[in-house]
């Protein structure tokens, strides 16, 4: 079913909300799509759309009503516990629009801590955290603490604390949501450096056309569900902008 | 319309508020309590044995004064986090300065006013069955106890209701002295301390010196007099806090170059205390206070409990002695654990009592040796008839067994034949010697009411280690109650101090767990890491504590004479005190994991 080349495969996704005596809310509705390794793909749609809801199913954070979600080979759908936990430490990379740092560590300590939580020896972990600080540019950053961080600084720390472990995607629940124009752009560069350079599987979900410009190959999600499908192709990212801003002008209609 | 908005934020957190109502609540009823007992005169003339009683029981409200005063300051710091961001998010809503003071002010004052009047009302419930039921499971009687005593009210409510007025005005200025932004963000700031060696090491030497001077103190009380306590208090207390601010920082910074630190979550643990350090060495300090205090007062109260019974063992020879007794007497006599008994015949003939020789003989007397300076052995002996003629007849547990009203006959032992011819009034005398004192309370209790009632108990005087017990318990009986009491108290405290401070942490630490549960953490990586952290925050003042308190047994030492020492049986009772910590340890973990721990899906 899963081909050696697929890092994600979603079959007949479905997720109600509210148990079966309350009232229930379908956020997503019989979901199909594939990532390929290596892919940069977008999910694209208004706020309330399902897409939170869809990467938290993809994450393990919360548990689909009907279907399959396969990672990396994995089956989330059928573990449980411990295996969800080391599950999303070891093959899941996640970036979150609130940053998710904990202000307690500083950027060195938070970056460390999904190889800590592998027990990686202290002397690898030290080489893992600069070589991926120095591809994001943070190195000078190490010693701080989130508190001391502005927003682009500790988005980039998130980043570089989710492709630490080199997980087998990285996935992104509306990063640049908080940050202002240029730091997005810049966290949005080192997304697609990381994607090309470590060829690193990369899936982003957003509602701005912007962001979702970046992306080899955008899904648009509406009400639960996925409606049509852009690639980028050869074309330039500016082209591309205008293709979304075209498809997204008929997708509202 | 503001007012209806802190309502709504007071009623967000009703859980919090109940717990810290239910704090000060218990604070100012245990207040209540000691205040009746301090303060209540015709309570305190009826029990003044000692004429140190009353200095006692003042010292104890002092005491309880300065705790109280730190407990409220506590519990206020925990109200004011509490509130922080919904006064900041009312300023931030255009909410005048004064405004919102106005609301802090009043919020403190009402919320103290309101646990003061069901704190009192409480004390008085309690005054009049817990008190009751706390001197019942001692064996004590204090006479002229009645629950309700208006200087007691008085003096509660005007403590707590000052002390809140202060509370409130100290709300007010740091309110108005922190910026919106400040308030607002007040539960994310990082709060990095700095290490400076040459400081931090100035703070531990000082707190040492602080911690020793306060241990001497203690135990000099001889020479300091009432100085000792206060002097002791002060500068433990600033040692305490010293050492743990010079010491906890510079080992969990060490500890974080670890490789050990790099190790599953451990960094993560090191990184929360260090977050949290500068609040947490404030309330270990407090806590490891309570907990000595507690411990100490439950420690010396049931060791006079534990050491009377060894105490009485030297306070006679035979425990009760029984002149011609009756048949109901006879009844409960049969009921002792008898070692030794002995009975004699007496006759009486003007200030001599006459013994007969062969009686003597055949049952003699025991006695005990004396040290030096008077005290007297617990070891027993017997002698021949003839040695004891010499010397023996005048001990007094011997002349005691034959008392008038005048005071005691001499005693002079005959042959038999001499002894059957003699006149005077005769009079059989039966000594018994129970196994073990306390096994038999009852029925000496007793017989000992039925002796007095046929002949009048001779004044200033004990016969048998019965009387010399019942005598002792009176004596101590209102320390050691004090001392389970206070240690009941502080032990009461101690627990919601720690609550608060576990709640006060709470929505941070939920944050924090639920992105620890993102990234990945097993629960069980998660439960330990809590364990962990609080187990922290219980160890360091247990073991400050126990610390305090070995030194600051040392105070009772002149109060004590030898056999009694302060140190005596301390095992036992700090053992059960620590198993009481740990099942409070447990509880506030098992409450601190449903409070924190993600749910497995999200919601
Ligand atoms: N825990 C939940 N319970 C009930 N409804 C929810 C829950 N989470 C999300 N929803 C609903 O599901 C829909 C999709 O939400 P979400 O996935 O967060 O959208 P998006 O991230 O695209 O803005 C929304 O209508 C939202 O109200
Ligand atoms: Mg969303």
């Amino acid at each position: 079913m899963t081909t050696a080349t697929t890092v994600v495969d979603v079959h007949g996704l479905e997720k109600t909300y509210g148990k079966a005596n309350e009232r229930q809310y379908k956020a997503l509705k019989d979901i199909n799509f594939s990532v390929a390794e290596g892919e940069f793909v977008g999910i694209m749609g208004a706020s309330g759309s399902g897409k939170t809801t869809l990467l938290n199913m993809l994450s393990t954070l919360d548990t689909p009503t009907k279907g399959d979600v396969i990672v990396n080979g994995h089956d989330v759908t059928k573990m449980r516990g411990n295996q969800l936990a080391d599950f999303r430490a070891q093959e899941v990379g996640f970036i979150f629009q609130d940053f998710n740092l904990l202000e307690s560590l500083t950027a060195e300590e938070n970056i460390g801590l999904p190889l800590a939580l592998k027990g990686t020896a202290s002397k690898v972990m030290d080489q893992a955290i600069h070589e991926v600080a120095e591809t994001l540019s943070i190195a000078d950053l190490l010693q701080k603490y989130p508190a001391e961080l502005s927003g682009g600084q500790k988005q980039r720390v998130a980043a570089a604390r989710a492709i630490v472990h080199h997980p087998s995607i990285l996935m992104g629940d509306e990063p640049t949501g908080a940050l202002d124009s240029t730091s997005a752009r810049e966290l949005l560069d080192l997304l697609t450096t990381i994607n090309q350079k470590q060829a690193m599987s990369v899936l982003l979900v957003t509602h701005d056309p912007f962001s979702a410009s970046f992306c080899q190959r955008i899904l648009f999600i509406k009400d639960g569900q996925i409606g049509s499908e852009l690639k980028r192709g050869s074309q330039d990212r500016a082209a591309f902008y205008q293709q979304i801003l075209n498809e997204l002008g008929t997708f509202n209609e | 319309m503001l007012g209806k908005l802190a309502l709504a934020g007071i009623k967000n957190r009703r859980r919090d508020y109940l717990v810290l109502l239910a704090g000060l609540t218990m604070s100012a009823a245990i207040f209540y309590m000691f205040a009746n007992l301090a303060t209540n005169r015709a309570f305190i003339k009826a029990n003044a044995v000692v004429s140190q009683a009353s200095l006692i029981f003042g010292f104890g409200a002092v005491l309880l004064i300065l705790i109280t005063v730190v407990y409220i300051m506590y519990a206020n710091s925990f109200l004011l986090s509490m509130r922080q961001h919904d006064y900041g998010l009312f300023m931030m809503l255009g909410a005048t300065r004064k405004r919102v003071g106005e609301l802090v002010f009043l919020e403190t004052l009402i919320l103290g006013a309101i646990a003061t009047a069901i704190g009192i009302g409480l004390g008085l419930l309690m005054s009049k069955f817990l008190v009751g039921f706390l001197l019942n499971m001692l064996g004590l009687h204090l006479a002229h106890l009645s629950a309700v005593y208006v200087p007691a009210i008085i003096a509660t409510a005007v403590l707590y209701v000052g002390l809140f007025i202060l509370a409130s005005l100290f709300n007010l200025i740091r309110l108005t002295r922190t910026t919106v932004l400040k308030l607002l963000h007040s539960d994310e700031q990082a709060n990095q301390p700095k290490v400076k060696p040459f400081r931090q090491l100035i703070q531990g030497t000082l707190g040492i010196v602080f911690l020793a001077i306060g241990y001497w103190a203690l135990a000099a009380i001889k020479t300091l007099q009432m100085t000792a306590i206060p002097l002791a208090l002060v500068t433990i207390t600033l040692g305490t806090y010293l050492l743990f601010r010079a010491t906890i920082l510079v080992i969990i910074r060490g500890l974080r170059h670890t490789a050990w630190a790099k190790k599953h979550l451990n960094g993560f643990l090191l990184g929360q205390l260090n977050f949290r350090v500068h609040n947490y060495t404030r309330m270990l300090t407090i806590v490891s206070l309570l907990f000595a205090m507690a411990l100490g007062a439950i420690t010396v109260g049931s060791g006079y409990h534990k050491q009377l019974p060894m105490m009485a063992k030297t306070l006679g020879t035979y425990s009760i002695a029984i002149h011609d007794k009756t048949p109901a007497e006879q009844k409960l006599m049969d009921q002792l654990h008898v070692a030794y008994t002995a009975t004699y015949t007496q006759k009486r003939q003007g200030k001599t009592v006459y013994y007969n020789a062969d009686e003597l003989a055949k049952q003699p007397v025991e006695q005990q040796r004396y040290k030096k300076s008077g005290q007297p052995e617990a070891h027993l002996y017997t002698q021949s008839l003839k040695a004891f003629k010499k010397s023996g007849t005048q001990d007094m547990n011997f002349m005691a067994l034959a008392l008038g009203k005048v005071g005691a006959y001499t005693p002079k032992i005959l042959s038999a034949e001499q002894f059957a011819k003699q006149t005077g009034k005769t009079v059989t005398v039966t000594t018994i010697r129970v196994k073990d004192l306390q096994q038999d309370m009852k029925p000496l209790k007793q017989l000992n009411k039925l002796e007095n009632q046929r002949f009048t108990p001779p004044t200033n005087m004990t016969v048998g280690s019965y009387q010399g017990y019942e005598m002792m318990n009176a004596f101590f009986g209102g320390l050691e109650f004090m001392g389970y009491f206070l240690g009941i108290a502080f032990l009461a405290m101690l627990a919601s101090c720690l609550m608060f401070k576990i709640l006060s942490g709470a929505p941070g630490d939920q944050r924090r767990y639920r992105m620890l549960y993102k990234v990945g953490v097993r629960q069980n990586l998660m439960r330990w890491g809590i364990a962990k952290e609080i187990g922290i925050l219980f160890l360091i003042p247990g073991i400050m504590g126990v610390i305090d308190v070995l030194f600051g047994l040392q105070m009772f030492k002149p109060l004590m004479v030898a056999p009694m020492s302060p140190y005596l049986g301390i095992g036992s009772t700090f053992l059960i005190f620590i198993g009481l910590y740990v099942i409070y340890y447990l509880i506030t973990l098992a409450l601190y994991w449903r409070i924190v721990l993600p749910k497995t899906t999200t919601d």
